[in-house]
């Protein structure tokens, strides 16, 4: 265990204090992953992701940061294993995510991203126990256990009054928490979600990540979250990735990657960072960009 | 029954299909009796002379207007190049259908197409005196274009023997051929009546007519091939106004008709089907498959025209043998069966 | 909350399986001959006990020969329909699709008419001549099961639109080739294979045929069955499934062939019968929900149950004749569908 910073990707560099945190915590580790995306082979690719490292540990929320198109849905994508990286691995307690059956991945990790539509009508609760399918055999009728487990999802994201509902029937808000129950159902070490305040009005992002930090802390899920909204990530994330471009720029708490100049190259508008009352940071958008 | 549009039905959509040939299974399409006026608008066909011009009624009764002589004639109608034939007058008919193959001097006239959909440019090209049409091969919309053109078209529709003779004989006058007209019908007269004598005090033979097998099509009982059969000292055990009545096999088990007719001018082909039918335990209920009871006979009973005169012979032929032995003068057959080596038809 | 269990599942498909016994009874019944069902179950009990020969009486060889075994082929034909029909929803996710959507029954007509055409000129055996037209027939549809298969891949799996575009455009093909064959021929020819094509049940088989068809039922229904939890997660979206664990590719090709081969053993024997696939996938779904562990074995018994009604109102509505089962369904079918329709946008 080494107190120096050790460079790890391009211009990033890991804060010493976390460096200094114990290894055996770690269950998520981002190794020098990059990703190419070329609609066919005798093109350049279009996209690039370049080797972009991080680690998480239990009971923590990562934050992915950055503006629109900047390929912070592709890392997740290569997280969750969907998506097999160009160079370096994706370890989750050890394992290549990328190599593991379908059915082993959604036994550990639970993505929550915008919803299709439904074909058909569906209840909240039938919807949860979806969330029960990789535990089960291939042609099966739902156990005790997976009643018990469904239900206790919903009510871990305050949902369980919901539980008769049509899906159809049900805000942005309550829909997205029923998501979130299906994927706490999965009863995952790893928690993706993509964008997941896009549609919710201010009172339901809050909801949400103060929802999340609570079941990181009390169930010891990891929780990566993708998002452009800076001052929920501030608020809320242990750690954060900051990506523009396909480039990782920096990895850490927010205090310290919420630098002016940083943000303002990245997000390519003026801005201010303050402390909040909380004690982590705050950004203002610049209105009049004349007083400066 | 033959409407234009049939074979455009069986498309794409599976689902279309099945509803539409219900309605037309259920409700056969009526040809409009006073669907087209007479074709007044009719072109100067050539430069100089006068053309006269004969009004007549055909068997729908449209009034046609139809130039004198008649020295070019289209047939659109196997039936119809049969009857020309017939009267003699095949130097005149200068096209006829591709499936118009007998006689078979026929095949080498000019072809225009299928019965249902003839080429227009191709008739109008061969610049006819009058193009034959038929009620039940042909089309209204056919008709309906040839108005457009200005050629004009002579409609028959003979429903039963009589019919066809007598059509026969209208074709001869309307074409200006009357004699011939009046020979050919008084020859196939005479046979009908010959066969009448013959077998007309015999009791008839209860048959099922067999035009398709899979699954079972028979004839209604206002087909003129029912009023052929009849003629053959047969009676149709099917009893349907529907014109081509796909019959359920039990009726047919239960009324074990007695004789299995098929129309195919090569009985080999239908020798092997029987044969296929033999091994099929639901068939086997028919006492006719069992027995082999069978009579083939020439495709001319599909067709209203004179030819079919000589089917219903050899059938009548088949059906009551006994009736078509020379009897020598002392003699006379006891009560054998008699056996046909062509068909075996047992008593 | 009240999830499936498999006490429940096993009354509603008893339930189902109660009332296509009783629609089999009254199809018996229905005739053109008198049955007396009581003289026949008796004569039934005397075989089977007493492994006696065949029954003796008139309306028993009627029955036993001609009614029973079509009462079985509908049944057959029916529960295949359904069941291919409920995999294609799932499959293309697609509550309009139905088992003729991907060009197989196309395939299989063709085949079918090629068969006829071709048979006159072969000297074969009598009981395999009468194998040739379902034959041809299910060769027809594998030929077009793999064409399509291979027109609707992409980078290597099967895509859902792909699939779709792949198998329509094929099944107007295939359409255009069967519209040349039959206006080719002529006469009573044609006649006959219009009659075939519109959905008949009145083909009678050899006895083998039957063991080949109640075996693929079970081979490509049980398959589809494996996949059950799969679809009910499919039908949440494509990207949702694969997160919770479903092997995409491999249910997409499970449910792919098993219900093109169900369609295409149902269409060989009986010709395309329609509306079966399309509305019994959704006549369940209103009564017993998406899921598909239920929905699967009662479309099965709901499409057994509405061929068999409708080929026996086909068979006592106009005697002596008959109207073909596909021409029923179309007629019962189209006003359900306007009526399903409406009552999704109500």
């Amino acid at each position: 265990m080494s107190t120096v910073a050790r460079p790890t990707a391009m211009g990033a560099l890991r804060s010493p204090g976390e460096a200094s945190r114990a290894n055996n915590d770690v269950r998520l580790s981002v190794e020098q992953v990059s990703y190419a995306y070329s609609p066919n082979p005798t093109q350049a690719p279009l996209f690039t992701l370049e080797a972009t490292s991080f680690q998480a540990r239990a009971g923590e929320i990562v934050a992915i940061l950055g503006p629109n198109a900047s390929g912070k849905s592709t890392l997740l994508k290569l997280i969750a294993g969907t998506l097999e990286p160009l160079s370096g691995k994706v370890l989750l307690s050890g394992f290549p995510t990328h190599s593991l059956t379908a059915r082993t991945r959604a036994q550990r990790i639970a993505m929550v991203q915008q919803e299709s539509q439904l074909l058909f009508p569906a209840r909240a609760w039938e919807f949860v126990l979806q969330g029960r399918h990789p535990h089960g055999r291939a042609l099966r009728f739902e156990s005790a256990t997976d009643i018990a487990v469904a239900r206790n999802a919903l009510a871990q994201v305050g949902a369980a009054q919901l539980s008769d509902r049509w899906m159809a029937e049900l805000s942005g808000g309550e829909k997205q928490r029923v998501i979130l129950a299906r994927a706490l159902a999965q009863q995952p070490l790893l928690l993706l979600l993509d964008e997941p305040t896009l549609h919710l009005d201010i009172a339901a992002q809050v909801d949400l990540l103060h929802g999340l930090r609570h079941l990181a802390v009390e169930n010891r899920y990891t929780v990566i979250v993708v998002t452009h909204e800076l001052n929920l990530a501030g608020e809320y994330a242990n750690q954060v990735v900051l990506i523009q471009r396909g480039k990782c720029l920096r990895v850490g708490p927010p205090g310290v990657v919420y630098q002016r100049e940083l943000l303002e190259q990245v997000f390519q508008t003026p801005l201010s960072v303050e402390l909040g009352p909380s004690g982590r940071p705050r950004v203002n958008v610049v209105a009049d960009r004349e007083s400066r | 029954m033959h409407h234009t549009k049939r074979f455009g039905l069986i498309n794409i959509a599976g689902m279309l299909l099945p509803l539409l040939q219900a309605v037309i299974a259920t409700a056969p399409v009526i040809w409009a009796q006073t669907a087209s006026t007479a074709s007044t608008t009719s072109s100067v066909q050539n430069g100089a002379p006068a053309q006269t011009f004969r009004e007549v009624v055909d068997e729908t009764g449209r009034t046609v207007r139809i130039p004198q002589p008649v020295t070019r004639i289209v047939s659109l109608a196997p039936s119809l190049t049969e009857t020309i034939y017939a009267l003699g007058l095949q130097d005149r008919l200068v096209g006829d259908t591709d499936y118009c193959d007998y006689p078979p001097e026929a095949q080498k006239k000019q072809k225009v197409g299928g019965a249902i959909n003839p080429s227009l440019e191709v008739i109008a090209h061969l610049r006819p005196d009058v193009v034959l049409v038929t009620r039940h091969l042909n089309t209204l919309d056919t008709v309906h274009s040839l108005d457009a053109l200005g050629i004009p078209s002579y409609a028959t529709d003979p429903r039963n023997v009589d019919e066809i003779v007598a059509s026969a004989k209208r074709l001869g006058d309307v074409l200006g051929a009357s004699e011939a007209g009046a020979a050919l019908t008084e020859e196939l007269q005479r046979r009908l009546d010959v066969l009448r004598q013959k077998i007309g005090a015999l009791p008839p033979r209860r048959v099922l007519f067999v035009v398709w097998t899979d699954p079972l099509i028979s004839i209604g009982k206002d087909t003129f091939i029912a009023d052929a059969l009849r003629r053959a000292g047969a009676v149709s055990i099917i009893d349907s106004k529907q014109d081509w009545p796909q019959v359920n096999l039990e009726e047919v088990a239960h009324l074990q008709p007695e004789v299995l007719v098929f129309a195919d001018s090569h009985g080999e082909t239908t020798a092997q089907h029987l044969d296929v039918l033999a091994t099929r335990p639901a068939w086997r209920i028919l006492n006719a498959v069992r027995d082999r009871n069978f009579a083939v006979i020439s495709e001319a009973v599909n067709r209203p025209a004179p030819r079919i005169v000589t089917a219903i012979e050899e059938l009548a032929e088949k059906l009551h043998p006994e009736a078509f032995v020379e009897k020598p003068a002392a003699d006379k057959l006891s009560g054998n069966t008699v056996l046909d080596a062509k068909c075996l038809c047992a008593r | 909350m009240r999830p499936l269990t498999i006490q429940r599942l096993f009354l509603q498909c008893a339930a189902l399986a109660g009332i296509l016994f009783v629609v089999v009874i009254i199809a018996l019944k229905a005739g053109a001959v008198e049955v007396s069902l009581f003289a026949l179950g008796r004569d039934l009990i005397r075989v089977i006990v007493h492994h006696g020969s065949e029954i003796k009486s008139d309306y028993g060889l009627i029955v036993m020969n001609i009614r029973l075994p079509r009462i079985l082929l509908g049944i057959f034909v029916g529960a295949s329909l359904a069941v291919a029909g409920t995999g294609f929803q799932a499959l293309l996710r697609n509550p309009l699709a139905d088992p003729y959507v991907l060009g197989v029954s196309n395939g299989a007509a063709l085949g079918a008419i090629l068969a006829l055409l071709v048979s006159p000129h072969l000297a074969l055996l009598p009981a395999v001549a009468d194998l040739l037209t379902p034959l041809g027939a299910f060769l027809g549809a594998t030929a077009t099961i793999a064409a399509v298969y291979f027109l609707g891949r992409r980078e290597g799996q099967i895509d859902s639109t792909t699939l779709l575009l792949g198998g329509v455009i094929t099944g107007s093909f295939l359409a255009a080739i069967i519209m040349f064959l039959m206006t080719s021929e002529s006469g009573s020819n044609l006649r006959g294979m219009a009659y075939w094509l519109m959905g008949n049940l009145s083909t009678s088989l050899q006895p083998s045929v039957y063991w080949i068809l109640w075996l693929g039922f079970l081979l490509g229904a049980g398959a589809i069955y494996t996949t059950a939890s799969d679809l009910n997660l499919l039908l949440s979206g494509e990207k949702e499934a694969m997160h919770l664990g479903v092997d995409l590719p491999r249910v997409r090709l499970v449910v792919y062939i098993a219900a093109s081969l169900l369609t295409g053993l149902a269409v060989s024997v009986s010709g395309s019968i329609g509306y079966v696939g399309l509305l019994v996938p959704h006549v369940m779904r209103q009564i017993f929900g998406s899921d598909h562990r239920v929905l699967l074995p009662t479309a099965a018994f709901g499409g057994a149950i509405a061929v068999v009604i409708a080929d026996t109102i086909g068979r006592i509505v106009v005697p002596p004749a008959e109207l073909p089962v596909g021409a029923m369904t179309a007629l019962a079918g189209a006003p359900l569908f306007i009526y399903l329709l409406r009552r999704r946008m109500a």
